[in-house]
């Protein structure tokens, strides 16, 4: 089997059990080399913010898959400051919001942002997972 | 004095003010000079007088060439003239002579009759009135005057109607204050005297005071009243009747904030159940996809573990659900008078172990307030749900206390529970303090559920609840019952 194209993925998702199932999927698929899970918008932005002090290329994910019903920070202010920052990593990073919102409110304003790839609705599929692992990036 | 017989004949009515001229003297009457004011002292009965202190300059010389072509050639006339009365005032005349009288005149004999004019005749006067009357009636609307100069206030009927008072009731400005509801009182007073001093004129809506002691709504407008110097000598105004209309949007505001509370814990209802059941659900069908995609017996076990963790959140959404629901039911439960006291101790009594642990201190006071109607159930979540989150926010640095009490103020009933906590940052949470499922702290006991049920009790009975609160010293939670 060949060795997976996406080195570092990122998920922030307060949803323990959807965590633990795409981190299976993941693994047996083998679809990226490491993973990090963050639980809120908070903790997952001070880590890129940190990131921007001591640029290390190997710390930076490629993709994120970012909730947006989260406690503490809440994906769209997640968002706001990300989308500030997004440009200082020398390293392209695709974003999927992946909500189980189907409003289409929240679907629209999420598309509508410059670094949002796409809005994945939960149940999100094995293939088309698979598929953003070997094509998205 | 002369007095003729073709004089007697024609003019046998006492009040009528003539001129009459008779080879070459003149006579007016005695009711002439008495409508000017005068008395027969005071005037020459003379043409020269006439013309240089009665008549007003304006008509001086037509009447002059009117009175001499009488005179000399027997050439009737018609006109109008304007007299000076002794007070300084003019009134106007209309004067006929012979021919337009219609009476055959006996030769010499000239008489001039003064009409006063008047600007409107009676039987004219008397359809206004109708007219003003049925308005006034049909719209509820009374006017009403206040005379500097002379210290007095009049009313017309209707506005008497509106204010229940008797139809020879005399209002003064003194008494002005029991015309009004106290809490409109200033406002009333404001307008008034504005328009008064600065000549300010107002169109409001204010509630006042009936006789009976009744409130009733009134649009009140009113403007000054100038003089010819144009110094304010008054203000007149209306009173309309608006209280059916007012009673009827109170009614509907009061309508529409229901369907908005109602509507706002539907959408709240809707949010649970299409993204916390939703969440759930996507889980399943995930971990379906996963075990069909597994190769072992092994790992398709291990799959199944995870159904019993969703299993578990979809039981503990649906009790929430429900919780949401029976807050829609319970509202038509009976009330019973609730005491503070003994629900605060049941309470203490459940949540016995935590306030233990957490050395917290309870101190209450309802001496104002010792019990109030409600539904006891509620009560007591309430406030267990304010004390518990008290505690569950604690500072880091001190023992949570808690105080909590009770108070009327305004003829409004409050109870207040407030705490030394961690704070919440307003600003930023505030309007998410009581949606659902929303934690502002990384607490692992953290639902998001209390706030939002405690809010919707309190509303469903027509309550409110307010917060204030400042990170690191503390939160107060005042609700309004």
């Amino acid at each position: 089997m060949n060795s997976p194209i996406v080195e570092l993925a990122c998920i922030i998702d307060d949803d323990s059990v959807y965590v633990n199932l795409v981190k299976k999927i993941i693994e047996t698929k083998k679809l990226c080399e490491n993973l990090i899970i963050f639980n809120d918008g908070k903790q997952s932005i001070d880590y890129f913010e940190a990131l921007l002090q001591n640029l290390d290329v190997d710390n930076i994910p490629e993709i994120i898959f970012l909730d947006l019903n989260m406690p503490v920070m809440d994906g769209w202010e997640f968002l706001e400051r990300f989308t500030k920052i997004k440009n200082r990593f020398g390293k392209v990073i695709t974003l999927y919001v992946v909500s189980s919102s189907i409003n289409p409110l929240d679907i629209n304003r999420a598309k509508a942002l410059s670094s949002v790839e796409d809005y994945l609705i939960k149940p999100v599929n094995i293939n088309e997972l698979e598929n953003i692992f070997k094509t998205g990036t | 004095m002369v007095k003729n017989e073709f004089i007697q004949n024609i003019i046998n009515d006492d009040n009528i003010g003539y001129w009459e001229l008779y080879n070459n003297t003149s006579n007016w009457s005695t009711a002439f000079i008495k409508k000017l004011g005068y008395s027969v002292e005071d005037v020459e009965i003379n043409l020269d007088f006439f013309l240089n202190n009665l008549i007003h300059p304006e008509y001086r010389d037509e009447f002059r060439d009117n009175f001499f072509n009488l005179v000399r050639h027997y050439l009737d006339f018609k006109q109008l003239i304007s007299i000076k009365c002794k007070d300084g005032s003019y009134k106007k005349f209309v004067c006929l002579t012979n021919d337009n009288l219609q009476v055959n005149s006996v030769k010499n004999a000239k008489v001039i009759i003064f009409n006063e004019k008047k600007f409107k005749s009676s039987e004219k006067l008397k359809k206004d009135t109708f007219y003003y009357r049925e308005s006034a009636e049909m719209t509820s609307t009374g006017s009403w005057y206040v005379d500097f100069k002379k210290q007095k206030s009049y009313w017309d009927f209707q506005t008497k109607k509106i204010l229940e008072y008797p139809e020879d009731y005399i209002p003064s400005l003194k008494e002005s204050t029991k015309y009004y509801t106290p809490e409109y009182l200033q406002l009333a007073s404001n307008y008034f005297f504005s328009c008064a001093t600065t000549g300010t004129p107002f169109d409001t809506e204010i509630k006042m005071l009936t006789a009976k002691g009744r409130e009733v709504w009134t649009r009140a407008i009113g403007k000054a009243v100038y003089n010819d110097n144009n110094e304010i000598i008054g203000v007149r105004g209306v009173f309309q009747d608006i209280d059916d209309k007012k009673s009827k949007v109170e009614t509907l505001q009061k309508t529409s904030e229901i369907i908005a509370s109602q509507n706002s814990r539907l959408f709240n209802f809707a949010h649970i159940v299409s993204h916390n059941l939703r969440s759930h659900t996507s889980n399943l069908s995930l971990i379906v996809q996963l075990i069909d995609s597994v190769e072992t017996v092994e790992e398709k076990l291990e799959m199944i573990d995870n159904i019993k963790d969703i299993s578990e959140s979809l039981n503990s959404t649906i009790e929430h659900l429900n919780e949401v629901v029976t807050i829609q039911t319970k509202t038509n439960d009976i009330k019973v008078e609730v005491n503070f006291n003994s629900i605060i101790n049941s309470v203490k009594k459940a949540i016995n172990r935590i306030i233990r642990e957490s050395n917290c201190i309870i101190n209450t006071n309802f001496t104002q307030m010792q019990s109030i109607p409600y539904i006891p159930a509620y009560m007591e979540s309430i406030l267990l749900n304010l004390i518990t989150n008290a505690i569950k926010y604690k500072h880091p640095d001190r023992d949570p206390i808690i105080n909590i009490k009770t108070y009327i103020d305004a003829n409004k009933k409050y109870l207040e529970v407030n705490d030394n906590g961690s704070g919440i940052d307003l600003d930023k949470f505030g309007n998410k303090l009581f949606g659902m499922y929303k934690t502002f702290h990384y607490n692992k006991d953290a639902v998001g559920i209390g706030l939002f049920i405690t809010k919707n009790q309190i509303e469903s009975l027509n309550g409110q609840i307010f917060v204030n609160s400042t990170v690191n010293k503390g939160t107060t939670f005042k609700i309004q019952f």
